[in-house]
């Protein structure tokens, strides 16, 4: 089996062409949107928690309201779950207005709270924010705004949507690679009938498929090394978790992938065939799997479809190991999905797997 | 040769039927191929040839019957089998992307028992191609290395699928040559083909086979020699022969294939000497053929010319399977 891994290795390293293909997607989407400002300032979400709840608030809502830029949440919330919301990175900004604010004895300060997610955007709410509190305080009189406002700032990681967005092209990266290439390469054996021959050896079958998955699942390993030193070291993205856990979540979905290519090789009467079939399953999990955007906003039905699609735990499992830190074990509920997955997609390529 | 007296056959092969659905590929078939011989299976396209080959190579399972090769079933000792016999498949079935000597290599680390890559290149003449791809080789070369690939393991038996088809008439004698060389060193080798001169040349043995039956089984001489009529005789006359007489040539001749139709362009039917030709099958007699010539001596008409040849294995095809047989 060793040596079968080993020819498979260099099989497909002199497959030259097919390997440059094969990269070439992702990293031209990592260039893309390497170069591209995807970081601008688009919109902020503001939770809003008002304790005073008197004229001079619901003025400062008022005006707030009338930012364009900004997206008010009045939610019901307490103080300690809206900080941690706003440091987890689920809430841009918040603003607490004390319960003395309408009170014009006491001289008080609202509180802006932020992270450093985003340092551009930061300063357009701070400023926002500080000159609408600036016009109401100032009508009983000359204020420096620096004192109307307290804001405090929660350090975060450097992490912007590109890491994000890095973290997804390396999932979409090893998924379309997997599934094409392992749909492809199979096609082409059967159709050159290297199936077959292997067959009337006395080679055991399951050490053909371990073989194959052990080659390919290094490749993708490989992959996903140059796709992250694109991002980090040519366009300024961020690992911040340890890197080995990204290495093992995108061992394991390449597993789910190159099952999957199993499966769509046994159907596919050519190589050709293969690959458009490789493409017409990875394009729609390309874009509902979360890659790009939160699947959450999708119409209808789709926010379930995606949350079922093997790509979605996948980009989810690299985003908490690789942005938020966690260790591996904390995205057990994600592991144990694509995990699942693993195990319906080896079942079915079992299944319909043909040899002639 | 090696002494078999107390060896199971290489192959055995006992009322064996593969169906597919409702289709009958192989219906009924039994034969037995002997160590160190080189046995042949002719037929046709269709006739099951491939598809006994797959059984014995355990690609296949039989739907009914029994086969055993070098006295192991295929069905429960199937990967003991496959670890001593040696296979080509009909379609080249080799990686692209590497060169001939790792491929073996490749191949050679399925079996316990292996031959190292370059001593396998040079029994089949490739030495100087083990660098090369596949895709680089002729087409001779290419079946001279499947070849080669089947003999990686050392194996006691090789299955060889339609070893020469495609190949060039040079192509074809070199791979006869090498296939002899193959068998010389004590293995025994079974093989497919659609070609008379190949069967007759390389087979101790042959069976026939056509619409997934068994016609017959015999050496290439045997099965001649069974026909009944086993010479063909081309006459050329100086006129045309009617049917009647060409009857009366003799009880026991057939009338294969009359002479070239007349020309449509020449008149009332008139035909020039050259044209008036027929093939007829005479049986195995000393007296067959002078009765013969005595009876065209009595219609009174002149022979231009007589050609006698012994009958070959496309006879004995014809004649099992009323059809013939196609390349």
């Amino acid at each position: 089996m060793v040596a079968l891994t080993l020819a498979n290795i260099k099989m497909m390293a002199r497959n030259r062409q097919a390997i440059f293909w094969a990269l070439f997607f992702p990293l031209m989407l990592v260039v893309v949107f390497g170069l591209f400002e995807v970081n601008g300032v688009g919109s902020a979400d503001v939770g809003v928690i008002d304790q005073s709840e008197g004229p001079n608030s619901e003025l400062l809502l008022e005006l707030l309201n009338e930012i364009e830029f900004l997206e008010l949440e009045s939610d019901a919330m307490n103080v300690s779950e809206a900080l941690d919301k706003v440091a987890a990175g689920d809430l841009g900004y918040l603003i607490v207005i004390p319960a003395s604010f309408d009170d014009p004895a006491i001289s008080s300060k609202v509180n802006l709270v932020y992270s450093t997610r985003n340092p551009d955007r930061n300063q357009l709410v701070d400023g926002a924010v500080r000159n609408l509190v600036s016009e109401i305080q100032s009508n009983g009189g000359p204020v420096v705004p620096s004192e109307l406002l307290m804001a405090d700032v929660i350090e975060v990681p450097e992490v912007d949507y590109f890491d994000n967005v890095l973290l997804g092209l390396l999932a979409l990266g090893i998924m379309m690679n997997s599934i094409i290439s392992i749909a492809v390469r199979i096609s082409t054996f059967r159709n050159q009938s290297i199936l077959k021959r292997l067959l009337v050896t006395p080679l055991p079958i399951w050490k053909f498929f371990a073989a194959e998955i052990t080659a390919h699942v290094l490749l993708a390993l490989v992959q996903a090394g140059i796709i992250l030193a694109l991002g980090v070291f040519v366009f300024g993205g961020h690992v911040h978790g340890n890197i080995l856990w990204v290495f093992a979540i995108t061992a394991l979905g390449s597993v789910v992938f190159l099952n999957i290519g199993f499966i769509l090789s046994a159907w596919a009467k050519s190589p050709a065939a293969a690959s458009g079939m490789g493409n017409a399953v990875a394009m729609p999990m390309m874009f509902l799997g979360g890659a790009f955007f939160s699947t959450a906003a999708l119409p209808w039905v789709l926010p379930e479809v995606a949350q079922a699609l093997p790509l979605t735990p996948m980009v989810a499992a690299l985003r908490e190991v690789a942005i938020d830190s966690e260790p591996i074990w904390e995205t057990w509920p994600y592991l144990a999905a694509m995990g699942a997955w693993v195990v319906v997609t080896a079942a079915g390529a079992i299944k319909v797997f043909k040899f002639g | 040769m090696i002494s078999c007296a107390i060896m199971e056959p290489a192959v055995q092969v006992e009322n064996l039927v593969k169906r597919f659905g409702t289709f009958t590929a192989v219906d009924g078939v039994t034969f037995a191929v002997e160590r160190g011989e080189v046995f042949g299976i002719l037929g046709p396209n269709g006739a099951g040839k491939t598809t006994t080959l797959e059984i014995i190579e355990s690609l296949q399972k039989p739907t009914e019957g029994r086969v055993s090769v070098l006295g192991l079933d295929v069905q429960s000792k199937a990967s003991e089998v496959k670890a001593r016999i040696g296979v080509q498949l009909q379609a080249s079935a080799y990686y692209d992307y590497l060169n001939l000597t790792e491929i073996l290599a490749l191949l050679g680390s399925f079996y316990p028992n292996k031959t190292a890559p370059a001593i396998l290149l040079e029994q089949v003449g490739l030495s100087d191609k083990a660098v090369n791809r596949v895709a680089e080789l002729s087409g001779g070369q290419k079946q001279r290395f499947a070849v080669a690939a089947s003999l990686v393991n050392n194996p006691e038996l090789v299955v060889l699928d339609e070893p020469t088809t495609g190949l060039d008439p040079q192509a074809r004698r070199n791979l006869w040559g090498l296939i002899k060389e193959v068998n010389q060193r004590g293995v025994t080798v079974v093989l497919t083909t659609h070609s008379m001169d190949e069967a007759e040349l390389l087979c101790s043995r042959l069976a026939i086979m056509d619409h997934g039956k068994l016609l017959a089984v015999d050496t290439p001489r045997n099965l001649v020699n069974k026909l009944e009529a086993s010479y063909a005789v081309k006459l050329t006359m100086d006129q045309p022969m009617t049917m009647a007489q060409l009857e009366a040539l003799n009880g026991r001749v057939e009338v294969l294939q009359s002479g070239e139709q007349d020309d449509p362009g020449a008149e009332d039917g008139e035909s020039s000497s050259a044209e008036n030709t027929y093939l007829l099958r005479l049986a195995n007699s000393p007296s067959a053929l002078k009765s013969m010539l005595d009876e065209i001596a009595k219609i009174g008409l002149g022979l231009e010319n007589l050609q006698i040849t012994p009958v070959t294995l496309e006879d004995v095809f014809l004649e099992l399977t009323g059809t013939e047989l196609r390349d």
